[in-house]
């Protein structure tokens, strides 16, 4: 079992959780709302786990959906207000809401420790390796190391939570809600003449969004056992951006796509990895000028299938 | 200490309200967010620096150089990332906001490359010559300041109103597609108006740097997301908006940090927008509602 490595069993972890982000921005998307509040949701799941696995002792699966939900509930707080915002002022009002969750996360020290962050999060491979060995289990016994069985468990958790992320909206994009979305997309005031509510569903893609990001987040907590206001910046959100504006927002595929290329990307090529940003910057101009629908389109996924008749109809 | 924090305050507000000015210049004629614009003002931040501490020129002459830098990156900005996609029917203002954040992950990063991520001193030669005015003393840098960025707003405001050029751009603002049938050359127009925002922006860059004596490659952030907090408070593509909303959030940051505190200073702007947004969306001084009509 030597060829697993848990360097990249991690590259492939924060594949993962960048997926599961990419994922959050395009719910969001998929109503036409741009929002650049996904850093301030994801650093509230991240910090509502860590507290709750550090302060309060709950088990991690407890305090993952907890973050999410809590997230969940802030977007829906904060969309419902925002719904009289669109386009540029929308992204600007999250933007805000976002630098607003840093700056309390910053300042509330005895809750969230300030500037420093909060250490010593439970780490999920480390705390399921304990659990597997009270039950008597030895890593050995597979052939692995115990630091191998750590990663390929924070590994196969994270995968289990984006497939079922992006399971879930592929199949939300085929019901009665996403066809909501997509007709809200297309043209708001259309979708509302033909009787649907569209308050009632931007409300919800912007609440979803918001869930999934902290679910990234309260995720991304506990398989790094270290957060701080420092990982949920400006610069986070503009990065969840890029995934989506790259990959492409018009298939749940195309952010997906977008945030493991560009994970993985820079990781493969360590001579590129100081110029990594700048030739994010690059990227983005050329790619909305040249192919402003993102890399993955659903056209593209329909050639991929071979499925030219339904192109052609 | 009262009038002192006062003073700082309106210096502090006075480039704030120029920052502002280089977005809503630009909203008002393109209807988009320039979300590079804070790290051209950074750049200009940094040729002021080099200029100053490091070729000893006098500050005229930095001035000059970061008009000349901020101004071509303005032009630059405008050919790469703004007309190509004016060009394509159906391209929404979010595009061109997205293709502004890339411009300006591009620059932030460039400059952490050649500037590096610590701060650069900015010494000014008179950076401790202060004069006893009643009973509070200014130093010469904040009247400076202060002189520069009214000088700068009067010039703007005479432009806009009095010239032929001012009144194409207005009339751009207006109706760009009206503008260009009477014969205004609306993509020139549109050049100048960025390069001249992103002038400004150049300017504010020396003047924040002669504030505060430092700078680093944080600052274009920083200012930026602040500019942005102001021209939606002042109102979208209003110019007095964005000065008098500047002059609002520098008097508020300086006197909540004498009399509050610092840690929240930077999230004063966008608590501020936030509540603005929700109760007034169209700003002080705005008209249109947002999100109709564009």
């Amino acid at each position: 079992m030597e060829w697993i490595n848990p360097y990249h069993l991690q590259v492939a972890s924060f594949v993962l959780i960048n997926v599961i982000l990419g994922t959050s921005i395009y719910v969001t998307l998929s109503t036409g709302q741009l929002s650049l509040g996904n850093a301030g949701f994801m650093s509230i799941g991240a910090y509502a786990a860590a507290l709750l696995a550090t302060k309060y002792a709950l088990p991690i699966p407890v305090g993952v959906a907890a973050g999410a939900l809590l997230a969940g509930a802030a977007g829906a707080l904060v969309g419902i207000p925002s719904l009289r915002l669109s386009g540029v002022y929308l992204a600007i009002a999250t933007l805000g809401f976002g630098e607003v969750i840093r700056a309390v996360a910053i300042n509330w020290e005895s809750l969230t420790g300030g500037a420093v962050g909060i250490a010593a999060i439970p780490q999920m491979g480390r705390v399921v390796l304990a659990g597997a060995r009270d039950l008597g289990f030895s890593p050995a016994s597979l052939g692995l190391k115990p630091n191998q069985f750590i990663s390929l468990t924070v590994f196969l958790i994270l995968l289990v939570a984006a497939v079922l992320t992006v399971a879930f909206f592929l199949r939300l994009g085929r019901s009665r809600v996403g066809r909501a979305y997509a007709a809200i997309r297309l043209d708001e005031r259309a979708a509302e003449a033909s009787g649907i509510p569209v308050t009632y569903y931007k409300v919800l893609a912007f609440s979803q969004g918001a869930m999934v990001s902290g679910l990234a987040g309260a995720l991304y907590a506990h398989a790094t056992s270290f957060i701080s206001p420092a990982d949920f910046t400006y610069h986070r959100a503009v990065e969840i951006l890029v995934f989506a504006v790259f990959g492409g927002s018009g298939h749940i595929l195309g952010p997906a796509f977008g945030a493991a290329f560009l994970t993985v990307v820079p990781e493969a090529l360590r001579a590129i990895s100081h110029y990594r940003y700048i030739l994010y910057g690059v990227l983005v101009v050329l790619v909305v000028i040249y192919r402003p629908q993102g890399v993955i389109d659903p056209p593209l996924l329909r050639r991929m299938r071979g499925d030219r008749a339904a192109e052609a109809a | 200490m009262f009038l002192e924090q006062l003073i700082n305050g309106v210096t502090l507000g006075s480039i704030y309200a120029i920052v502002a000015l280089g977005y809503t210049l630009v909203f008002g004629v393109l209807d988009i967010i320039n979300m590079a614009h804070g790290e051209i003002f950074m750049f200009g931040a940094f040729v002021g620096m080099l200029l100053v501490s490091k070729a000893g020129v006098p500050l005229p002459v930095a001035f000059l150089g970061a008009i000349a830098v901020t101004g071509a990156m303005g032009f630059l900005l405008e050919r790469a990332a703004l007309r190509p996609l004016r060009s394509r029917p159906g391209a929404s203002n979010l595009a061109s906001l997205i293709s502004t954040i890339g411009v300006s992950i591009l620059l932030e990063n460039a400059a952490h490359r050649i500037f590096g991520a610590g701060n650069h001193p900015f010494e000014t030669p008179f950076a401790e010559i202060r004069f006893p005015v009643g009973p509070v003393n200014v130093y010469l840098v904040q009247v400076l300041i202060l002189l520069i960025s009214l000088l700068l707003m009067a010039g703007l405001a005479l432009w806009l109103s009095r010239t032929r050029g001012g009144k194409a751009l207005r009339a751009t603002a207006e109706d760009l597609t009206t503008a260009g049938l009477l014969g205004v050359d609306t993509d020139r127009m549109i050049t100048v108006t960025v390069v001249i925002a992103s002038a400004m922006g150049g300017v504010a860059g020396v003047l924040i740097g002669m504030a505060f004596n430092y700078i680093n490659n944080q600052i274009g952030l920083s200012m930026g997301l602040k500019g942005l907090a102001i021209i939606i408070f002042g109102g979208m593509g209003s110019v007095y908006g964005a000065m008098a909303g500047g002059l609002i959030l520098g008097l508020s940051e300086t006197f909540v940090v004498a009399y509050g505190s610092s840690g929240y200073r930077d999230a004063i702007a966008f608590v501020i927008i936030i509540g603005v947004l929700l109760v007034r969306p169209q700003g002080l001084f705005g008209q249109a509602a947002p999100g109709t009509g564009h």
